[in-house]
């Protein structure tokens, strides 16, 4: 079973004109990690929001098309069932805060409650969420008096802990240092590997090249590429999409160096490097 | 006289819960960029120095002038500040009056103010939302709106608190083109940033924190030459610097353009060489 | 970010313990009997007296001291509206500057200002003793919709969150030179203007929190479970059947002093 079905889905808020969507389709891989990149208002966070059902269950408005995430038709579904299924990790970290919930340790286990799983199962689950995210040793502070930056990693400890089989994060590491975000691309690709599906928007195009299995690039609502991050970023016409291929590739592409086999740029530092040593090997 | 003086101050929110301890520098004219950890006190010093908050000791002197003499209010002409959280700052409900607000407050006529304002928001690329209300632009829009509204108060010292959050590639080349102009112009910028490629490309001088102690003060180039330092407060430099430190090429490289250069005048060495 | 944006204090006392539901079914007493089955002024203001005494036992008064400041505003304005304006006056009771207070209208005054205490006090003895989790779990073990818990104790949550962000404008207004600082009319002009698009903001982020709950699985179908699952204890009991035997009493007053 593939973990995420989108065809030809189609998308227009209500009261606006433009599809916020039109027309996209792919197929997602149980455990791939998919990064998602485009410019702002491409239609990266409303691809987000219909996979978890947000769209069209909570907007409302004009919709086409089918969505299946883990065997469910998101259509026929509703949010708080697809949540067993499939997380999502907001760009605002202080509206995931659910203010019902006084310390960062009883704030994961919201949505455990939600789903009904035993006290045992519930604190097993908070206390490996709070260590992979580093955040043990705050979980008796109150969640708002947080740092942008840890609330952000509390936020995505909430929905590790929930062990859907698909998360999704939507720029999931705009607040937080270098180190800070360096671990959350670590923890999710951790998940990554025990077979969690990770679909990921990211800005910080250095990081998901080298972590993604596979690009998506969004543009004007439309789905432009689905591929490997060296055949995404290698694409001649990527700036006209409003997107900056790594800087390790930028160096190659203005240096001519490709990888002879494929006839790709490379897109991480590593690569970047064993092509350079091979290049002066031969002159 | 400088501009900024930051004279061995320190700052605590609750007693005995220090957040920046006896910090020393000062300051003209160019682009200076703030790197550290998340609550390493970067936010807090610029406060500082915008007299939202004063010193627990120490002095900091803006144009000479003590900030626990004067009210952020006063500095509005000499100091303009970029909240980090654009919703901490946008209060009108037409972007217009957002930008016009400063203008208005520090003494410009209605022709003036409007002028200013209608020049930031082009400087941003948003003059055609101007009559928008802010509440219905995203959030990388929201962002440029607040820096657009302290643009139009022409000051001598333009502070950005993390201005490249949200923003794509477009808005990164904008802020990149905005700092690069009020330096031309003989302003003083500074910026609190995480985006290292950002500071190595468009920045003379760094200032590193690392809870709450000034690590590292120098230029862009100096700074980011010290690896192991920077290590400690759980810094990297930037990506091309890190290449072209394990390709063996002498010197610290801080963009593509010196990357390049770099390469094409090592491959003619080579060619004469042989 | 020191935001404190929760109501509730953790002094454990009593009256923190004590089962929300009990002290739901108070705010219910409270407002049935001085309202509607028992309406006179000393009802009310014994209640007062009830909430005041047990918030103190609980140590949480300081906390309702600027619950209080936010109302007397509104206090003194229907003071001042009902004393001077109210239909019904006849009696003058005192003149200031010139302006005649009648009698009937300062009684009526003082009747909605018990009221007005009279809600708030019972309503913050279950906000600042009770922590929101708990309110929702006793809710839910009893059949009710979550939801109404979560709007119940969120509802007081937002005030200081929005009073922390007009913190933050103000901040921003002084950095664009507005002077918010000095004399009372300086800071009311400023914060005056800042009411609504907080308010705005504020619904913004109740919109996004609302999507942050359904993905957490709020409205799930199936058995909710509590990572602290809290047993009645014999004091709710009793406290709880205290209160109904006290309803039923003001009913068969009622009647007997009619
Ligand atoms: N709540 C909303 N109501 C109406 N239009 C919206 C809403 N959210 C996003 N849009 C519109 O949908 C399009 C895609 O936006 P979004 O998915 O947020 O893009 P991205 O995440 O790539 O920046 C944009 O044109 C945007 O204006
Ligand atoms: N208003 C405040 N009250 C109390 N502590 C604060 C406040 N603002 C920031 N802090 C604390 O001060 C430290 C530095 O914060 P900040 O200056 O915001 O850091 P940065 O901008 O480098 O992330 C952090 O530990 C933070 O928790
Ligand atoms: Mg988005
Ligand atoms: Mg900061």
């Amino acid at each position: 079973m593939k973990a995420v079905v989108v065809e030809n889905l189609k998308y227009r808020y209500p009261s606006t004109e433009r599809l916020a969507l039109s027309g996209v389709s792919f197929e997602v891989e149980q455990g791939e990690f998919i990064g998602i990149i485009g410019k702002n208002l491409a239609g990266k966070s409303t691809l987000c929001e219909a996979l978890v059902g947000l769209v069209p269950h909570f907007y409302k408005g004009a919709y086409g098309g089918r969505v299946v995430v883990d065997g469910v038709e998101v259509l026929s579904s509703s949010v708080s069932e697809l949540a067993r299924h499939i997380g999502i990790v907001f760009q605002n970290p202080f509206t995931q805060i659910t203010a019902a919930k006084l310390t960062v340790y009883e704030e994961v286990a919201f949505g455990l409650e939600n789903l009904g799983f035993q006290r045992e199962e519930m604190v097993k689950r908070i206390d490996y969420a709070l260590k992979l995210l580093g955040l043990y040793a705050y979980k008796d502070r109150n969640p708002f008096e947080l740092s942008g930056g840890q609330m952000q990693r509390l936020a995505i400890a909430s929905i590790i802990a929930m062990k859907p089989s698909i998360i999704v994060l939507d720029e999931p590491t705009s607040q937080l240092d270098p180190l800070g975000s360096e671990e959350v691309f670590r923890a999710v690709q951790s998940l990554s590997k025990e077979g969690i599906t990770i679909i990921m928007v990211e800005q910080k195009m250095e990081k998901i090249a080298q972590y993604a299995d596979k690009i998506i690039l969004m543009n004007e609502g439309h789905l432009v590429d689905f591929g490997a991050p060296e055949e995404v970023f290698s694409r001649p016409d990527l700036e006209s999409y409003g997107v900056e291929p790594p800087v390790f590739t930028t160096i190659a592409k203005s240096l001519g160096i490709k990888d002879n086999k494929t006839g790709l740029y490379p897109v991480t530092l590593e690569q970047v490097r064993r092509l350079m040593i091979g290049e002066s090997h031969r002159s | 006289m400088n501009l900024i003086e930051v004279n061995n101050v320190s700052f605590a929110y609750t007693e005995g819960v220090p957040v920046l301890k006896n910090v020393t520098f000062s300051l003209n004219n160019g682009s200076v960029a703030i790197i550290g950890q998340n609550g390493s006190g970067k936010t807090t010093l610029v406060k500082l120095l915008k007299a939202l908050l004063k010193p627990t000791s120490g002095d900091i002197l803006i144009n000479g002038i003590n900030t626990k003499e004067t009210t952020a209010a006063k500095l509005a002409r000499t100091v303009g500040l970029v909240f980090q959280n654009p919703n901490d700052q946008i209060f009108k409900n037409k972007v217009l009056d957002e930008v016009m607000f400063g203008p208005l407050n520090i003494g410009q006529s209605m022709e003036e103010a409007r002028e200013n304002a209608i020049n930031a928001l082009e400087t941003v690329s948003l003059v055609d939302k101007k009559e928008e209300n802010p509440y219905d632009l995203s959030l990388s829009e929201r962002k440029l709106v607040s820096i657009a509204s302290i643009l139009s108060m022409d000051t001598d010292i333009v502070i950005l608190d993390e201005p490249t959050i949200a923003q794509d590639y477009l808005g990164k080349a904008k802020i990149r083109s905005i700092v690069h102009e009020l330096v031309r112009r003989g302003k003083l910028v500074i910026t609190i940033t995480h985006d290292m490629d950002f500071v190595g490309e468009c920045f003379q001088r760094v200032i590193v924190l690392s809870e709450g102690q000034l690590l590292l003060d120098g230029p862009a180039r100096e700074v980011f030459s010290k690896e192991d330092v920077l290590r400690t407060a759980n810094l990297e430099p930037p990506y091309v610097t890190q290449l072209s430190k394990t390709m063996g090429y002498q010197g610290v490289l801080l963009s593509v353009e010196e990357f390049v250069v770099y390469y094409h005048s090592s491959v003619e060495n080579l060619e004469r060489r042989s | 970010m020191a935001r404190v944006l929760s109501l509730y204090v953790e002094t454990n006392t009593f009256v923190q313990r004590l089962d929300p539901m009990v002290k739901l079914l108070y705010i219910l007493v409270a407002v049935l009997i001085s309202f509607i089955i028992l309406p006179f002024r000393w009802v009310g203001a014994a209640f007062i007296v009830l909430s005041c005494l047990a918030l103190l036992y609980a140590r949480v008064f300081a906390r309702v001291v600027p619950l209080l400041g936010f109302s007397f505003l509104i206090l003194v304005s229907i003071v001042i509206i009902q004393g001077l304006f109210m239909p019904g006056n006849k009696t003058p009771a005192i003149s200031i500057f010139g302006l005649t207070f009648y009698k009937e209208g300062l009684l009526y005054a003082l009747t909605l200002c018990i009221r007005v205490l009279d809600v708030l006090l019972a309503f913050a003895l279950l906000v600042l003793t009770t922590r929101p989790s708990d309110l929702i779990q006793s809710l839910v073990k009893r059949g009710l919709s979550p939801r109404f818990g979560y709007v119940l104790s969120s509802a007081l949550q937002v005030i200081p969150q929005m009073m922390s962000q007009v913190d933050s404008i103000m901040d921003a207004q002084r950095s664009r030179g507005l002077e918010t600082e000095g004399s009372l009319w300086v800071r009311l002009k400023a914060f005056l203007p800042l009411i609504g698009p907080v308010v705005m903001s504020s619904l913004l982020e109740t919109r996004e929190r609302a999507m942050a709950l359904e993905v957490r699985g709020f409205s799930a179908s199936g058995k909710k479970t509590f990572l602290y699952e809290r047993e009645s204890s014999t004091l709710d009991r009793v406290l709880q059947w205290a209160l109904i035997v006290v309803l039923i009493l003001s009913v068969v007053l009622r009647f007997v002093l009619v």
